[in-house]
């Protein structure tokens, strides 16, 4: 299956292994989508790199931004101002509810649910509404910088406005549909199962983790930003099977609006970024993480005093985690579900080439 | 839904050095635990993460300047916490910890194929980048372009 194939448009292979309609093994290829942005990252100063770093993903490159201006951050010995940090969050949520519904559309694509799907791309569209009210731009917001963001939110109370009016929408649309269906549970239920066992050796993350019973998220195990200051829970699911990761996707919809609501009314005023016009760095290497709608996002920056470019930037994806657990889930499966089960991962191969 | 916990009991992270036979204590620098020493062994440490119940995270490669080989940084989660290790390659081979951690298959056949690290004893599948069909070619940098640098110290 793949590199081109019906089920995503990113190329990735499966070499499937069947007896009849029932698949015994596979294996994975990746890579059709390398573009060396880590050496590139070499090349490029600490202004140019964060755009750079933006490309990375055309669902989360806000994720990407930020993860790596956290890292930036602690090498320039910058703290944010707090309503940088509200910010920060309500823009992290806003891409994670963008690629939740995103997601929620192809998965009811692949179910055969074409009617599901073009809801959920309509009201995609109006996350992305949100998205450009707030920064001007639909796909790569440019809102990180060191110290900071670029934008303020100047009327957060309109944008409650309107994720309100979005919440109202995906509860009388998305999350029924995905939490109560029979066409979505017999489509799903004990399909592509990821034990947890097989969750916890593969070293899984996000939404796919949680789906397994693993009550991880960065969000509160190691806050940033301002998670701290927020109040929600971390949805978990323990069948492991693609049912168990839509509905784990469905309340994460739900808790994000929580979320939003709470850093849009709780916004504190005050400056936006630190405003130091000249970066000075030192030397050594920071690593930050970020719990990106996927899950885990960890960046690990080097830089030499002195230094307009970073000496190295690594970037682990949570797709770059996941997708060795697609082998497990696919085997014993019946060949017409294997592309909904890779899709329930959410898998992004952009990320994972770089 | 259930909660999560969000703070790793302080005697399993106090004791990770003790099980590993290092008298130095952890030093937090740039959002990671890291644990100095010469007497390291990634085999060992592997088995110790897994007896923590840490989950692995990745390794990160470090080209050094001159003739100096590569550093390679390992990354655990501890409930929340980052563990980091670091180990200097004199050679272009490091023992791997695949059979011990299923987790690291990807990230230490990417820096194989990226920087032509030899991860002994274990396999490899064909190349997961796809472009440059030879170990080394899309990451790493020819010594010439190192010549000058100075090392990046964590």
């Amino acid at each position: 299956m793949g590199p081109y194939h019906p089920a995503l448009e990113e190329p990735y292979k499966l070499d499937l292994i069947c007896e009849g309609e029932t698949v015994t093994d596979a294996k994975l290829h990746i890579g059709f989508n390398f573009r060396g942005i880590e050496h590139l990252a070499e090349t490029r100063n600490y202004i140019q790199v964060i755009a750079l770093m933006e490309r990375v993903c055309g669902i989360c490159s806000n994720i990407h931004t930020l993860t790596l201006c956290q890292a930036m951050e602690q090498l320039t010995n910058q703290t944010p101002p707090p309503r940088a940090q509200y910010i920060r969050v309500v823009v992290a949520e806003l891409e994670r509810l963008h690629s939740h519904v995103l997601w929620a559309g192809i998965a009811a694509k692949l179910m055969g649910f074409k009617t599901m799907f073009m809801t959920c791309f309509e009201i995609r569209e109006k996350v992305m509404d949100v998205l450009q009210a707030i920064s001007g731009n639909r796909v790569n917001y440019s809102m990180n910088r060191i110290g900071g963001v670029n934008r303020d939110i100047d009327d957060p109370l309109a944008v409650l406005a309107m994720i309100e009016q979005l919440e109202r929408e995906m509860v009388r649309t998305v999350i029924p549909i995905f939490t109560t269906s029979s066409t979505a549970r017999s489509r799903c239920a004990g399909i592509g199962v990821l034990t947890n066992q097989k969750a916890v050796s593969c070293g899984i993350v996000g939404p796919t983790a949680r789906a397994s019973g693993l009550p991880q998220d960065l969000r509160r195990a190691a806050p940033y930003a301002a998670y701290s200051e927020m109040e929600f829970d971390v949805p978990v699911q323990h069948d492991g099977d693609v049912r168990a990761r839509l509905l784990v996707r469905a309340l994460e919809i739900m808790e994000s609006c929580k979320i939003l609501r709470q850093a849009l009314t709780k916004m504190p005023s005050g400056d936006i970024n630190t405003g130091e016009a000249k970066i000075v760095f030192s030397t050594g290497t920071a690593t930050s993480r970020v719990e990106a709608p996927r899950g885990e996002v960890m960046y690990s920056v080097s830089w030499k005093e002195n230094s307009r470019n970073p000496s190295r930037v690594h970037v682990r994806t949570p797709t770059f985690a996941n997708m060795p657990g697609v082998r497990w889930m696919v085997m014993g499966a019946r060949l017409a579900d294997t592309p909904l089960i890779q899709a329930s991962i959410d898998p992004c191969y952009s990320c994972t080439d770089r | 839904m259930n909660a999560v916990s969000t703070i790793p009991e302080q005697s399993l992270l106090e004791a990770i050095p003790e099980k590993l036979g290092v008298s130095e204590p952890w030093a937090q620098k740039g959002g990671v635990y890291w644990l100095a020493s010469d007497t390291l062994n990634i085999r060992d440490l592997a088995s110790v993460m897994n007896a923590s119940h840490a989950r692995f995270i990745t390794i990160t490669a470090y080209q050094m300047p001159g003739d100096q080989g590569l550093r390679l940084e390992y990354h655990w989660d501890l409930d929340g916490k980052v563990l980091g290790f670091s180990f200097p390659l004199a050679a272009n081979s490091f023992e791997s910890i695949y059979d011990l951690c299923e987790a690291v298959d990807w990230i230490e056949r990417e820096i194989h194929e990226g920087f032509a690290v030899d991860f002994t004893g274990r396999d490899y599948e064909p190349l997961l980048l796809r472009q440059g069909d030879t170990p080394g070619v899309n990451l790493r940098k020819p010594a010439s372009a190192l010549s000058g640098q100075e090392e990046v110290k964590k």
